[in-house]
């Protein structure tokens, strides 16, 4: 029986020293292993059970058919394949000669590596070894020659030109990794080939490769003799570098074949549609390596720099300092420094926050990574660190400071929410109200974005059109959560979330839609961990089925030659790709694919809350790459969005990329429309509709003229004689009854010109602790807001309440963070924020208590506390400073709704306190005294030294107030809040009394005409008057 | 009892125009309620600005020597409280400025006069001293009275009035006021800083000259800079020009930009009036909006609209300026 001898010739030394090497190589291999797992057992839990059976399942398809390696790279997935499975056919050859020759040899004393066996396994190994070594040859020619952007390692995004050490360290890895592997199947088939040309074996042991190159050594000259010699030699060598391969799989890009598969098994599919939660019982986010989920941890040593996701990367491509795969393998190379050192520090060292902050949250790179990684998840969880710090822009701080306080990213009240309906032609329901079919979840820029509003009333007309019964929740609709959760705010996702899911509940339907994919994915796949699971649709699903089963028909096909963006948070997060090209194919419209379409899709850079953060400078918006993508099919109308934020973003960027006259952008809708041909009213609606504008009309004409009108009267009427200084004066300015007091002007010479100075208002005992440290007492002011369309109240002096706000003013947080700042260098002493409000203002108490002060009082009592009146603050304040022993008061410079400016002085002014306004830097130098520096018109400062106890006022922008995040003002929840509401005052306690308020003369541009050089003159006339000294 | 107190800022030896403004709106006052119109100067050597504020209706000039290299905060409100006490005057008009706040809201507290700050309208008439003011971030106008107050300290807005003309003569008084009961209260004086130059500052910048995507091109923005240069103008941007990197961030004027805080007059170039945009400017007095589509939101906004090409009103506009 045909068959071959495994140690030719060796000594038994020999044999047992290679024995002794494959031990070590094992060995090393195990070892190697145990230590990457114990680093794995290191990091943090895994947030969400497992299906590892289905995971498995998953893993042995994924690797078999290579579907993942193929995708965008075929030629890469032909020469993995070619390695893989002749890597494999060796490695189980290998494998089973082991089994025969130390295992069934030496216990049954047979052998079944002979005969026909022999012959098919020699002839199995040698293709094999041919396929490793073409598939090697292919990836080096490939790295050599192709000149791929996703193989080099040279950080031109982040302005570098030379390659870093630990890029050339990747690199070299690289070389050696696939030289390695082509030598030791070089050698393999040179041993094979001086064997054949040795031992002549019949068939030739039906090694083909094997023959061809004996016969090539023969021609050269190699005879017996020589391959002997070969042999000798290059036995050691293939044996030796098989070994060191084993020996080094752990700590090479080898180790990929292990880990690789581990992160297949463990993939989740829905990696970045479904973030992980932020566990209250866990640090907040990721800061150090160890906080990292071990998955996240097997992630890092299964990437094999293949660079698909640097390829697909919209921050990468567009100039920003983010690589998806340079983020993984400087995270890998910092996690295998298992030192304690390395384990504490900070992961910003290695990884910048501006890395963190390019990311788009596309999911364009988890999404092609073939062996499962997930960067975005890793990024948000790295985020969520940063935001617990409030490390972050300071226009997106400010972004999510608004959706705190108002709900949504536009700063807009709640109430505003549902206006764009207005302009309908019939009502929208109130699903919380009545039962509705369809509960439609609008979104922000949806709500109250004015283009995006426009397309939501198509929307509107179009369901309405089709016979939907859908409804809103209006006023109870919050921001959905879904960029604000990857911007890794979590706690404000979860209060959003939970207000939402809580008016969802309320309401009374079948199944939920919307336009914004972005709250489609929130809801749909994430709000189920908030306890709320529903059926949830994409518009252009609902659109398409309704073209589909003729609810819609087209009456005017579209002869349109348009293309279509996917958006990231529909296709690829989701697998919708369809719904919205049915719909452009039913309207008859002819679709031409950009070169990045479906899932391979190319963000327009909106996401990840990057619509809230200014781009650095250098940087290419990526919505410019998408419209120079989209200009370059040729001969295309429209560019077809199908999502409000790539609206806005594709919109802007057509024009400021130079595509201007190339192509409309417009959304799904707005052609559906077209098609339907909905403009053409439904003649039983335009009763309705002209009821609708009649009565629109009449409100604003009415809004308008009817305190003009009222002031009017009010100045006509004759003036009431005075009333006299006294009980009247109680009564807070806006509560004063109906008829003004007035002062008349007394007759010159008259003698009863007095002064009577304020008072502190006296504050009866509350509960408060003992004075035993520095105490600096901060006014906040529950501010006002009112919104664009506001209407008067009846007595014409003052807004009516309904259209008015409240929120924390913005100066006084900037005072606030003075004086948090001030006591933490001084290392101890108290903060206590004090407001004068209802009830209501304890939102903005709670935020101040959040953003770093000890305690609170609010004061108020029924009538007499007006927060606006300048004297009533002043001599509450005062009392309040009196009844705390106060050290220092700060203030903002002023409120942003009433502006007076005026509580500082005034307060120092009733309690005999040095004062200044407008400080920008406060220390305290001594005990008795503060160095601080005032900011005068035009940026000059000045420096002074005064006495305390003072009154200061801080102006806005002195110093950067901390960021509240949900963590902390839950926790603030607990600090103490006491109500003053005895309160007397002693003195006169307000500074005027509104007599009316009226809308500023603005309104429509009264337009210039006439010829260029009239014009200019206007405007010139115009300029120099109106310009300010 | 009769008169106005006028006090007279001023900073480095240089009278801040303010204090000819409120001459000038003293000189409206007098109309209505008399004289004599009396302006305070405070400082270490007053005479020496005398000059500056002999305008046409101020009656007397009175000055104050302060043991004061700058101004102070409590010495101000005293100073003023000791005159008032001799003057008796109806009204107290201070510049709304930051020095006016400094002592304004003080000087009112010690008189327990009736008070208004940041008023852009003060008038008289037989119902009495009424003042206008902005309210709710200047969404309305608040007229304001104050009933049973034998004096009104009122912080005027600046930019609003103009200042009288020169007057030949106007009587000065020196007066003197003890400091020595509020010399626990004062500061003492360390020096200025002057601001770092050349940067853009939109939230200080009184004209703003912004452009949109309506420019086209970013080749065009040196062609508004210089304009902008030429007409004083401090050049703002919109968002879209800002992302594009045509100018640089701090241009940018909007929500994700800079609030046009103390601007005046604003000219909007080819800017179509996003809501983000008409957050950093929409409060403003004077907005003059240029565009070619007649229905862009920045009209609802504009105090004045043009409708033409922007390069066409670019190149009329220089020759006014040149």
């Amino acid at each position: 029986m045909q068959t071959r001898e495994l140690f030719w010739q060796l000594s038994p030394l020999a044999v047992q020293i290679f024995y002794g090497l494959g031990v070590a190589a094992m060995i090393a291999f195990t070892v190697g292993l145990a230590i990457h797992i114990r680093k794995y057992r290191h990091g943090a839990a895994h947030h969400r059970p497992f299906d590892w059976r289905a995971g498995l399942r998953r893993m042995a398809a994924d690797m078999l058919t290579h579907r993942t390696l193929a995708r965008r790279d075929r030629f890469a997935g032909a020469a993995h394949r070619l390695i893989f499975y002749g890597f494999s056919t060796l490695f189980l050859g290998t494998a089973i000669v082991t089994v025969d020759y130390d295992i069934v040899r030496p216990l049954s004393g047979r052998t079944f590596w002979t005969g026909w066996f022999y012959l098919a396994f020699s002839l199995a190994m040698d293709i094999a070894g041919l396929a490793l070594i073409v598939g090697l040859l292919m990836m080096m020619v490939r790295r050599a020659a192709f000149g791929l952007t996703k193989l080099s390692y040279i950080r031109d995004y982040c302005g570098d030109t030379t390659e870093r050490p630990a890029a050339r360290s990747w690199r070299i890895e690289d070389w050696v990794f696939l030289s390695s592997l082509l030598l030791i199947a070089l050698s393999g088939f040179l041993q094979e080939a001086v064997r054949l040309i040795i031992e002549s074996p019949p068939l030739g042991d039906l090694s083909p490769v094997g023959i061809a190159l004996a016969k090539a050594l023969t021609a050269l000259g190699i005879d017996i003799q020589s391959a002997t010699r070969i042999r000798e030699l290059n036995w050691w060598l293939h044996g030796v570098l098989a070994l060191t391969f084993v020996w080094s799989v752990a700590w090479s890009k080898g180790k990929h074949i292990v880990a690789a598969l581990g992160s297949l098994t463990v993939r989740d599919p829905q990696n970045v549609n479904r973030l992980p939660p932020a566990l209250i019982e866990q640090p907040v986010g990721v800061s150090v390596v160890d906080e990292f989920s071990w998955r996240d941890l097997l992630h890092l040593d299964a990437c094999t720099k293949c660079g698909r996701c640097h390829d697909a990367c919209p921050a990468r491509a567009s100039g920003y300092p983010l690589s998806p795969r340079d983020f993984i393998l400087d995270l890998r190379r910092h996690a295998e420094d298992r030192s304690d050192q390395a384990r504490a520090a900070s992961l910003l060292d290695i990884i910048p926050a501006s890395t963190l902050w390019a990311c788009r949250s596309c999911g364009a790179c988890a999404e092609i990574c073939p062996v499962g990684i997930e960067h975005p998840v890793k990024i948000v969880k790295m985020r969520r660190a940063l935001v617990e710090q409030g490390e972050m822009d300071p226009v997106l701080r400010g972004v999510l400071e608004t959706i705190a306080d108002s709900g949504n990213s536009f700063g807009e009240s709640a109430r505003k929410r549902g206006s764009w309906t207005k302009d309908l032609a019939f009502p929208v329901k109130d699903a919380r109200k009545e039962p509705v079919e369809a509960l439609w979840f609008v979104g922000d820029f949806a709500s109250f974005d004015p283009r995006s509003q426009s397309v939501s009333r198509t929307v509107a007309a179009l369901l309405k059109a089709a016979g939907l019964d859908f409804g809103l929740l209006y006023d109870g609709e919050r921001n959905a959560g879904n960029d604000i959760r990857r911007v890794g705010e979590e706690g404000l996702y979860e209060s959003l979330s939970e207000q939402n899911i809580q008016q969802i509940n309320q309401s009374n339907f079948d199944w939920v839609f919307t336009t914004d994919p972005h709250s489609f994915n929130t809801l749909k796949n994430e709000y189920p961990d908030m306890g709320r699971s529903m059926t949830v649709r994409h518009y252009s699903s609902v659109l398409a089925d309704m073209l589909e089963d003729g609810r819609l028909t087209v009456k005017k096909p579209l002869a349109r030659r348009v293309t279509l963006h996917d958006p990231c948070h529909l296709g690829r997060f989701n697998g919708e790709y369809d719904a919205p090209r049915r719909v452009l194919r039913a309207i008859g419209c002819e679709i031409v694919e950009m070169p990045r379409c479906r899932d391979n899709s190319f963000c327009c850079g909106a996401g990840g809350g990057r619509i809230w953060t200014p781009d650095p400078p250098g940087t290419e918006k990526p919505a410019h790459s998408r419209m120079h993508e989209a200009a370059a099919l040729g001969g295309i109308d429209t560019f077809v969005t199908c999502c409000p934020k790539d609206l806005t973003m594709f919109e802007d960027a057509r024009k400021t990329s130079g595509h201007e006259d190339s192509f409309a952008v417009t959304d799904l809708a707005e052609l559906v429309a077209e098609a339907v041909d909905l403009k053409a009213l439904d003649p039983a609606e335009i009763p309705k509709l002209l009821d609708r504008i009649t009565d629109a009309v009449a409100q604003r004409v009415a809004d308008r003229i009817i305190p003009d009108l009222v002031a009017r009267l009010n100045s006509a009427l004759p003036a009431p004689t005075a009333l006299p200084a006294g009980p009247a004066m109680l009564d807070a300015p806006a509560e004063i009854a109906l008829e003004a007091p007035t002062n008349p002007i007394l007759a010159r010479g008259d003698s009863d010109w007095q002064i009577t100075p304020l008072r502190p208002a006296h504050i009866s005992p509350y509960d408060k602790p003992d004075k035993d440290t520095f105490r600096i007492l901060v006014a906040v002011k529950h501010v006002a807001k009112l919104s664009d369309d506001f209407r008067f109240s009846d007595d014409g002096r003052d807004v009516s309440a309904e259209d008015v706000e409240f929120q924390l003013n913005e100066w006084d947080e900037t005072a606030l963070e003075e004086a948090v700042q001030l006591i933490e260098k001084m290392g101890s002493g108290e903060v206590i924020v004090v407001t004068i409000g209802p009830d209501d203002a304890e939102t903005s108490i709670r935020k101040a208590l959040a953003k770093g002060a000890h305690r609170a009082v609010r004061l108020w009592q029924d009538k007499g506390t007006a927060p606006s009146d300048p004297f009533t603050v002043a001599s509450l304040l005062a009392g309040v400073a009196i009844a705390e022993e106060a050290d220092l008061i700060f203030t903002g410079v002023q409120s942003s709704d009433f502006a007076n400016g005026a509580a500082a002085a005034a307060t120092a002014a009733i309690l005999g306190w040095a004062h200044a306004a407008v400080a920008v830097s406060v220390t305290r130098d001594s005990s008795t005294h503060l160095t601080i520096e005032r900011e005068l018109e035009g940026g000059l400062r000045h420096a002074s030294r005064m006495p305390f106890p003072a009154v200061l006022s801080i102006q806005a922008g002195a110093n950067t107030p901390r960021y509240a995040t949900m963590r902390m003002i839950k926790e603030a929840r607990s600090k103490p809040l006491t109500v003053a509401s005895d309160i007397t005052f002693t003195s006169r306690e307000t500074a005027a009394t509104i007599t009316t308020m009226v809308a500023p003369a603005v309104g429509q541009a009264a337009m210039i005409e006439g010829t260029p050089a009239d014009i200019a003159s206007t405007v010139a006339t115009l300029i120099r008057e109106k310009k300010g000294l | 009892m009769s008169g106005i107190l006028l006090v007279a800022e001023h900073l480095r030896g240089t009278l801040n125009p303010i204090s000819q403004e409120l001459a000038g709106v003293a000189a409206q006052l007098k109309e209505a309620i008399g004289g004599p119109v009396c302006v305070a100067i405070i400082a270490d050597e007053p005479e020496l600005l005398a000059d500056g504020m002999a305008l046409d209706g101020i009656d007397e000039i009175c000055l104050v020597r302060a043991p004061l290299s700058q101004f102070d905060g409590p010495a101000y409100a005293h100073a003023v409280q000791v005159l008032a006490e001799e003057l008796q005057p109806r009204v107290i008009l201070i510049g709304h400025t930051v020095n006016g706040m400094g002592y304004g809201p003080a000087v009112a507290a010690r008189l327990g006069s009736g008070f208004a700050s940041d008023v852009i309208e003060a008038s008289a008439s037989p119902a009495g001293i009424e003042a206008i003011r902005a309210g709710y971030a200047n969404k309305v106008m608040t007229h304001l009275s104050f009933a049973g107050s034998s004096v009104v300290t009122l912080m005027i807005r600046g930019g609003g009035y103009k200042a009288p003309a020169p007057a030949q003569a106007v009587d000065r008084r020196a007066i003197t006021v003890d400091f020595s009961p509020v010399a626990y209260l004062m500061s003492e004086h360390i020096g200025f800083t002057d601001p770092p130059q050349a940067d853009v500052d939109i939230n200080k910048a009184n004209f703003i000259l912004s452009v949109g995507r309506g420019i086209q091109d970013e080749k065009n923005i040196e062609r508004f800079r210089k304009l902008a240069d030429q007409l004083g103008a401090t050049l703002g941007c919109s968002r879209p020009v800002a992302d594009a990197g045509w100018l640089p961030k701090p241009h940018q004027v909007g929500l994700s930009g800079k609030t046009a805080a103390n601007c005046s007059v604003y000219l909007a170039l080819g800017i179509s009036g996003a809501v983000q945009h008409l957050h950093g400017m929409k409060h403003i007095e004077t907005i003059i909006a240029v565009n070619t589509d007649r229905s862009a939101p920045i009209y609802n906004v504009a105090t004045h609209g043009v409708c033409m090409d922007l390069f066409e009103f670019a190149d009329a506009l220089e020759k006014q300026f040149s």
